[in-house]
């Protein structure tokens, strides 16, 4: 593969087996995402836009098809690996914020260095990543609950970023957000995208979508354009 | 704290504390069962081991009870027709060899008077050099003339003698009833294991005991009394090889010490087994409710589980996690039981055996640390599945839990 792309998916199909019956909810996608591409992700409820972000967040594996991250083909390496890629590789933002409840704001943002270094951090890394999203330190110390919801989806996005990772992730990140707040999130991630990251975003909100360079409409599992 | 494994299960385990401590209560009192049974038990046999220990430098040598004695004197009633004989003595004497002391015994029971408060006890007759081979006189001096006797120290303060008072023996009703004049008083003995208990006995110069009772040099047993322990089984085959000529029908029935102790201790030993046991059984209680606990501490924190996971925490990690959170429980339990264990397993010993003096002996004291150990081990086992579970969870479902 000549100037292979960050992420691709080739063929990709993800199917639920359940007790009515099999559910095909990624049908065949083909799928090419260069590196610092912003893209949106966009279709109607229940469309597959998570189950998408599932299998590039390498929460899952496809049923069939491959699919690549970073040249990688997911499904052939160890589950280890997989923990490591998400640990490293990938950004992943929730709609719901997803913070460990019984960290502070601090040490959710240092969580992921602990884990890549096995050890507590003193590079002072969670503390400057705390600052760029507008925290000081006494705000820091809060738990999640003791923070609004921009405030917690802030503290994901460091979270998120700290062990720099070539791809960020989010999937409805402004969607437990007022407009307001929505946006000053936006605005971080565009600037995030500026600094070379590539960005994909699952959005319900055409205002949202109309940051990313390209969008993606899922219907049923398919791209519909 | 260095590893935030360790401090999020710290923090959980403070987060539903008194589920915690309750689910620990059961370690608290599983550890303390099995400590306490377990020191009861050892301290029921170092008690009972140090009291037989006395004459454990000591060989009996008994007539086989199948087998008859010379008939010929039986002028008294409660004297034994069996008993070694004068031959076998000085068989016997040949084959302990000169170090050893040999102690001929005469014994029976009798009754006496004293004070005119009547009484039973045993009567030893002893040569009065023998005396002093192997019995102490706490009091007073060793018997000298021919009406002379020794009280046991337990016979001497029931009955409140002093040197010099004076004991009838025998029935109200027979026709001479000799007097001795109590000389001196021995040190207590305890269960003495060379079947010489003088505790509540009387002790009396052989000549008188021969003189009152017949059957000059048939002896109730002969002591031998070792310079060195070692040698015993030795001195036992020397004197069974020369007195026990027909093996089918042996003369003399020989024991020491350690074979009269074992059947004790071996009984005492399968009571301490059985009563740890019962410990034990504390213990599995205390495994199924700190497995609870865990098993609700993994179902509650789910969505935890799934964010740990998704953002690239190993398998490996969370099961750490955990298992902390056992050991935590362990230790909390642990601890507590250990020091319970020695408040209430030293009311328990000195109630029960009525000494602490072998509390604090390793072979007992070890049951503290042992079953704080085991208390742990129960815990980490009990945590092992629920951590594995929650380390095997599928993290899209676990986030998607509520
Ligand atoms: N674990 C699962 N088992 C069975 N079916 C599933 C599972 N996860 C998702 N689905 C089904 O797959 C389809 C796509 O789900 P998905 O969550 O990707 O939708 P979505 O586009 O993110 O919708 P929304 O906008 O509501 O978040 C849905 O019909 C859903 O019911
Ligand atoms: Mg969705």
């Amino acid at each position: 593969m000549i100037n292979t792309p960050l992420i691709r998916f080739a063929d990709v199909s993800k199917v639920y087996h359940l007790e009515s019956g099999d559910f095909t909810a990624l049908d065949h996608i083909s799928l090419d995402i260069q590196d610092n591409e912003f893209i949106a992700i966009m279709g109607p409820s229940g469309s597959g836009k998570s189950t998408m972000m599932n299998q590039l967040g390498i929460l899952d594996v496809p049923t069939s098809g491959e699919l690549f991250i970073s040249g990688r083909d997911v499904a052939k390496i160890t589950a280890l690996e997989r923990t490591h890629m998400r640990r490293d590789t990938i950004g992943y933002i929730f709609q719901n914020f997803y913070l460990i409840p019984l960290l502070s704001a601090y040490e959710n943002v240092e969580y992921p260095l602990i884990l890549k270094y096995k050890k507590r951090d003193e590079s002072g890394k969670a503390t400057a990543m705390l600052k760029a999203v507008g925290f000081d330190e006494a705000l820091s110390a809060h738990r999640p609950t003791q923070l609004s919801g921009g405030q917690q989806q802030r503290v994901a996005i460091a979270r998120a970023l700290v062990n720099d990772p070539k791809i960020l992730l989010c999937d409805e990140p402004t969607g437990n957000l007022d407009r307001k707040t929505g946006f000053q999130i936006m605005d971080i991630l565009c600037g995030l995208h500026s600094e070379g990251k590539t960005v994909i975003i699952v959005t319900h909100d055409p205002k949202i979508a109309e940051y990313a360079d390209r969008t993606i409409t899922l219907e049923d599992g398919r791209i519909a354009a | 704290m260095k590893d935030i494994f360790f401090d999020l299960s710290v923090r959980s385990v403070r987060l539903n504390l008194m589920r915690s401590i309750l689910a620990s209560i059961g370690i608290v009192i599983g550890v303390v069962a099995i400590s306490s049974m377990g020191m009861l038990g050892t301290n029921m046999q170092l008690q009972v081991k140090d009291q037989l220990s006395a004459g454990a430098d000591t060989i009996v040598i008994t007539a086989d009870a199948v087998r008859m004695g010379p008939t010929g004197s039986s002028s008294s009633s409660s004297s034994s027709a069996t008993g070694i004989t004068k031959t076998q003595l000085n068989k016997i004497k040949l084959a302990a060899g000169l170090t050893s002391k040999l102690v001929p015994v005469y014994s029976t029971t009798t009754q006496f008077t004293l004070a005119s408060t009547p009484g039973r006890s045993t009567v030893y007759g002893l040569n009065p050099d023998d005396i002093t081979k192997f019995l102490t006189i706490s009091n007073g001096t060793n018997i000298g003339g021919i009406n002379d006797a020794l009280v046991g120290a337990t016979f001497a303060t029931n009955f409140d003698l002093k040197i010099g008072n004076r004991i009838r023996i025998g029935q109200d009703t027979d026709t001479s009833r000799p007097v001795l004049r109590i000389v001196g008083i021995l040190a207590a003995r305890g269960m003495s294991s060379d079947n010489v208990n003088t505790d509540n006995a009387i002790i009396v110069s052989d000549d008188w005991y021969t003189n009152q009772y017949g059957g000059k040099d048939i002896y109730k047993q002969v002591n031998v009394i070792v310079k060195d322990i070692n040698t015993i089984p030795d001195v036992k085959t020397a004197i069974d090889t020369k007195l026990n000529t027909d093996q089918k029908k042996p003369a003399v029935r020989i024991s020491d010490a350690s074979s009269r102790l074992s059947g004790i201790t071996s009984s005492l030993s399968s009571i301490t087994t059985f009563i740890l046991a019962i410990g034990g059984i504390s213990l599995l209680v205390a495994a199924t409710s700190i497995f609870n606990v865990m098993m609700m501490s993994v179902n509650e924190r789910i969505q935890e589980i799934g964010i740990l996971l998704s953002i690239g925490t190993e398998k490996g990690e969370v099961r750490r996690m955990f298992l902390y959170e056992a050991v935590i429980l362990g230790i909390l339990g642990a601890s507590i039981g250990g020091i319970s264990s020695l408040i209430i397993g030293y009311s328990v010993v000195s109630y029960m055996i009525g000494t602490t003096k072998y509390f604090f002996l390793p072979e007992s004291i070890m049951y503290i640390p042992m079953g704080m150990a085991i208390g742990l081990l129960v815990c980490i086992l009990s945590g092992l599945y629920p951590a594995w579970k929650a380390s095997n969870m599928d993290p899209i479902d676990a986030l998607r839990s509520e």
